[in-house]
């Protein structure tokens, strides 16, 4: 699940996106954004996610903690 | 639940568009955000300009405008119309439904059946059903669907989150009955647990219009509307059109008994470009077979979008040949629907200014 970073870093309009950055703390953070990652995770891990989820995960590496478990 | 029909054809599409064209450009303003993430989301979503009707005209002006222009042209004659099936969520008057004040006005026989349907994103499924049942009657021979929607009106300016992707129209179809037509495979499912996904709060009985509902308020998002406005939860409605719409199609498929490459386009809702791409993607379905281009220049007329992706992306073609086509309507309810049916050799194609 590295290339989720990745894919994040690229909708965050940043360079690299590390485990514990906080979501709210980008600069790019907005509804636009929060819908993107939304279709991102539907797309990449068949996951549905609602806004309301996103936000209650407060850094990058909780989002990917949820997936994983979603996986497993 | 599956549906099934025969012996139906649609004859001929109109779509009927407000000539006035508003651009995301300048409407950017009116939206509590910076100008650099308005660019991104008209990028992301697909925005360029949306056609808006003007204040005094009414989803009847559309319809009736459609219908003398198909008279005018011969394609229509009054006295074989023998229902009208209206599909609106913006009637004009509470009562009486819109379907009869056209045959008012257009001063159509008095027998005949008209009927309104409350319905949006899926309304152009739902009213091809409601045409194709009139059609088993003996006495019904040719069927006017009209779709039209004036939501502009109920979307606060200020919404970024609905106005810009919004459009006003009206289309009419024509659906006769015909014994050479293949076999038409539908189904449909709805989900009222969800109904305030996409929903108008007052102006109902529940919550009648009163100077309170008309006070703007602002969202956590920074969006403002008034509960006389539409209000939509944009991720509920993403995830619900990603969830259900692609099993909804195999099992469309499986019911027909036809494979994925044997349908030549996927004419579906369009809400915005952005969900239609990942639509595409999900199904692997190349996007040229399913056009998301309706939105950036003409905005979502709801039930109408269908006909105006016919109209604007295949047009004439479909009056030149035929080819096996997959519909599909999604939104408000939620309804989501979507039908399999071979169109083609059409008297008429095309898309009217008002």
């Amino acid at each position: 699940m590295t290339d989720i970073n990745e894919k994040l870093a690229e909708i965050l309009e940043v360079d690299t996106v590390n485990d514990s950055d906080v979501f709210t703390q980008f600069d790019e953070w907005d509804s636009l954004t929060s819908l993107s990652i939304i279709a991102m995770v539907d797309a990449n891990y068949n996951t549905n996610i609602s806004a309301e989820q996103l936000l209650s995960f407060t850094t990058v590496g909780d989002l990917k903690n949820y997936l994983n478990s979603k996986k497993s | 639940m599956n549906l099934k029909f025969k012996n139906k054809k649609i004859t001929g599409i109109l779509t009927v568009l407000p000539s006035k064209e508003v651009s995301f450009e300048d409407e950017m303003e009116n939206y509590n955000f910076s100008k650099e993430q308005s660019a991104k989301l008209k990028k992301i979503m697909g925005y360029g300009s949306h056609r808006i009707v003007d204040e005094n005209v009414c989803c009847s002006d559309l319809a009736v405008a459609g219908i003398n222009y198909l008279i005018e042209r011969g394609h229509l004659k009054k006295e074989e119309i023998d229902a009208i099936v209206m599909v609106t969520q913006t009637p004009d008057y509470i009562m009486p439904v819109t379907s009869i004040l056209i045959q008012g006005k257009l001063d159509l026989k008095k027998d005949m059946y008209c009927v309104d349907v409350n319905q949006g994103c899926a309304g152009y499924l739902v009213g091809l059903h409601q045409a194709f049942m009139f059609l088993e009657q003996e006495t019904v021979n040719k069927v006017v669907l009209v779709n039209a929607d004036i939501l502009t009106r109920k979307v606060s300016k200020k919404d970024r989150n609905s106005y810009p992707l919004v459009g006003d129209g009206a289309s009419i179809t024509i659906v006769e009955k015909d014994t050479t037509s293949p076999e038409i495979f539908s189904n449909i499912k709805v989900d009222g647990t969800n109904w305030d996904a996409l929903m108008i709060p007052a102006g109902g009985m529940r919550l009648p219009i009163s100077p309170e509902t008309g006070v703007f308020q602002e969202d956590d998002k920074g969006n403002i509307r008034s509960k006389d406005n539409l209000v939509m939860k944009g991720d509920a409605v993403f995830n619900f059109v990603q969830t259900e719409v692609p099993p909804m199609i195999n099992d469309l498929v499986t019911y027909a008994g036809v494979e994925m490459d044997t349908i030549d386009y996927f004419m579906f809702h369009q809400p915005n470009r952005f969900m239609l791409q990942k639509l595409a993607d999900k199904m692997k379905v190349s996007y040229d077979r399913m056009p998301n281009n309706v939105v950036e220049h003409f905005g979502n007329a709801s039930g109408v979008t269908i006909p105006t992706d016919i109209t604007f992306n295949l047009g004439q073609k479909l009056c030149d040949n035929e080819y096996m086509v997959c519909l599909a309507g999604f939104g408000v309810g939620l309804t989501w629907s979507s039908m399999l049916i071979k169109m083609g050799k059409l008297d008429f194609c095309e898309m009217i200014n008002y």
